[in-house]
């Protein structure tokens, strides 16, 4: 993940998406399936979501992939629609909605009451007892869309894994506690 | 039901356990008191064989009950509810009762300590039930449904029914001559099994019927007072339910009961009524008028106003011309249905930042956060006396909680799947190595939702809201036995 640019790593993904293209560019000269299942393998053996590239796990979110919206609040990975904090989808008022969007309302007809709505990082750093700070961010291409690969930095000394936080891209002394990433709508 | 199904399975246990060596022993050894000490001995001994069976059934039972009671883990008791269906397929068929026990209890004691001591601790010992051989496949269930179903009631059940069970034949033959009248009858216990079988399998539908029962569908927002039970019906109306008569409708919506008052409106008209003859008491105009509760010293209602914004209001029923407001809420849907116990009333109050449980004393107007949560849902909560029953949906269950209005143990007596499910927590082809779950174990999600609650001596209700097109609900009502403690 983005962590991974100020630590060693970073050359090796600057390597890897160097022969990613190559690679590309060899399969559309070649034509050759072996070396684009050979690729393919390498990628799925690396990290568990596109663009991530070290190994600092997500950080929990309602609903299980850490994706988030561009202020960090949580979506849903599969639709990108808006979650709240007990996995439901809901409508820009925070209101749950059914799969149709129509606001879910009691035999009343008054709305049903809204749930809370937390922001991915912040409740990764309530539940661990540190404040969260978004500082830096790295861009990749995934799935046709360039995707903003997020850091939840803290002053922390370990990363959600258990083991020793890495820099990434944390500043002042923060470390990477968790990862999340934000789909942007820019086509790539 | 549960509780007494139980105790006698037990019991019958317990009575096919007289054809183990260990309770055959037992005759002799205890007739032995009348040959050694003449009747006083003879007395005293059995006192001694009884009380130690009870201690022994108390002290391992009655603590897996309440070690239980503090874990309640729904995994553990449908694990344990497959063991005894099997256990009780086991008794019917007859099957040779395996894994089995091969101990007995300590022969030198009769001839090393005074008898009654002696038989007080062989007693302790054959009083677990586990200590011998085993003649009863359910044997081995009666423990872990103990801890299972962690109620103190029902483990008392069972540790006396067994600790009866056991003594009964032993005590018996030790007066009418003979342990070998059962040694060449086995085929009573053959008949025995075939009883256990039967009991276990009563107990094992008297416990799905604890579960949970439907008492209206559709209908929703319960409100109880000892046996009776009004609710609404979307459309139709308000219904009272009198134990042992059908339930009856009501010339309103929005019923609640509490003390000897049933209340209800029609349209902004509220009135307020005796609950035995319905003659109304109170007869008012609320405009806006939504929910109702009520005691023998106040009328609560929440109501829509008209900029918009809700309240609760509270008004004494001994002076109609004046209320007091409760709390109120800029918008529809943060402001739960008011519940009344005594003087306090009780209500939820859900923000897209918490939700918490407020309990208003309207008489002197003190006030208290009950509980409060930042990130599940606290719903609809219900009281009566000093305990609280309400809805908490969480990411991962919604489920009915009953405990102390203040700080103290809760319980769960019903739980249904989270509102969403969640994904892989890995992109497609990617490796799981840092994922995430909200869950430790995939949850089938629902779209029914627990809602609106009520409280009774001995039932919970709650309503469950079934998701219907352009997202309307329609409300089921349940009612859940409440454990006697």
């Amino acid at each position: 993940m983005s962590e991974g640019f100020s630590d060693a790593i970073a050359g090796v993904s600057s390597r890897r998406g160097f022969l990613a293209r190559t690679g590309k560019l060899l399969l559309g000269v070649a034509g050759g399936g072996f070396v684009a299942s050979a690729l393919r393998a390498q990628k799925a053996e690396a990290f568990h979501f596109c663009g991530h590239i070290y190994t600092t796990g997500s950080c929990p979110h309602p609903t299980g992939l850490p994706r988030i919206d561009r202020l960090g609040f949580p979506l849903r990975a599969s639709d990108g629609k808006p979650v709240d904090d007990l996995g439901r989808t809901i409508d820009a008022l925070g209101r749950p909605v059914d799969a149709a969007g129509n606001v879910l309302r009691d035999p009343d007809g008054n709305p049903l009451p809204k749930a809370p709505r937390t922001r991915v990082c912040a409740g990764a750093a309530k539940a661990n007892g540190f404040k969260a700070h978004l500082d830096g961010a790295w861009y990749r291409c995934c799935g046709g869309h360039l995707r903003k690969l997020v850091d939840c930095c803290g002053y922390v000394r370990n990363r959600i894994n258990g083991d020793y936080a890495l820099t990434g891209y944390c500043y002042q002394g923060r470390k990477v506690f968790c990862v999340m990433y934000y789909d942007t709508k820019v086509k790539c | 039901m549960l509780t007494a199904a139980l105790g006698l399975t037990a019991f019958l246990v317990g009575l096919a356990g007289s054809w183990s060596p260990c309770s055959l022993s037992m005759v002799g050894t205890i007739g032995a008191g009348r040959r050694i000490g003449g009747r006083r001995l003879l007395v005293l001994t059995e006192t001694a064989f009884a009380a130690g069976l009870v201690v022994g059934a108390l002290a391992l039972y009655g603590l897996a009950g309440l070690a239980g009671s503090t874990v309640h883990s729904h995994t553990v008791l449908v694990v344990v509810l497959v063991l005894a269906a099997l256990a009780a397929a086991a008794d019917a068929a007859g099957l040779r009762v395996r894994p089995q026990l091969r101990f007995q209890v300590p022969e030198g004691w009769r001839r090393t300590m005074p008898l009654p001591r002696a038989v007080f601790l062989y007693g302790v010992l054959l009083g677990t039930g586990l200590t011998t051989y085993l003649l009863a496949e359910a044997a081995w269930v009666l423990l872990p449904l103990s801890f299972a179903i962690g109620s103190v009631p029902v483990s008392l059940a069972i540790a006396l029914g067994f600790a009866a069970g056991r003594a009964l034949p032993i005590l018996v033959l030790v007066h009418r001559g003979g342990e070998t009248v059962l040694a060449e009858r086995p085929q009573g216990l053959r008949v025995l099994r075939l009883l256990v079988a039967a009991t276990l399998v009563a107990a094992l539908l008297a416990g799905e019927a604890r579960a949970a029962t439907r008492i209206a569908n559709p209908g929703g927002d319960p409100s109880g007072v000892g046996t009776d039970l009004a609710w609404q019906q979307p459309g139709v109306g308000g219904f009272l339910l009198r134990a042992g008569q059908p339930a009856a409708r009501l010339p309103g919506n929005d019923p609640a009961v509490g003390d000897t008052l049933v209340a209800w409106h029609v349209g902004p008209a509220v009135t307020v009524a005796s609950r035995d003859t319905l003659t109304p008491v109170i007869q008012e105009t609320v405009p806006g008028v939504q929910k109702l509760a009520v005691s023998s010293r106040w009328l609560v209602w929440r109501a829509a106003q008209p900029d918009g914004s809700v309240q609760i209001r509270a008004q004494p029923i001994a002076d109609p011309t004046r209320s007091s407001l409760v709390v109120s809420a800029k918008h529809p849907g943060i402001l739960g249905r008011p519940s009344l116990w005594g003087d306090t009333v009780v209500f939820h109050y859900a923000t897209g930042g918490a939700t918490w449980l407020t309990a208003v004393d309207v008489q002197t107007g003190a006030r208290r956060r009950v509980r409060f949560s930042d990130d599940e849902q606290l719903l609809n909560p219900s009281l009566l006396g000093n305990r609280l029953l309400y809805v908490r949906a969480s990411r991962c269950a919604q489920e009915l909680v009953i405990g102390p209005l203040g700080a103290g143990r809760e319980r769960v007596l019903y739980k249904l799947a989270p509102l969403a499910g969640q994904d892989a927590g890995h992109e497609e082809h990617h490796t799981q190595q840092g994922e995430h779950l909200p869950c430790p174990h995939r949850p089938k999600p629902t779209s029914q939702m627990l809602w609106t609650t009520a409280l009774t001596g001995t039932t919970a209700y709650v309503t469950v809201l079934r998701p219907r097109p352009g997202g309307r609900t329609v409300p089921r009502l349940l009612a859940i036995a409440r454990p006697a403690r």
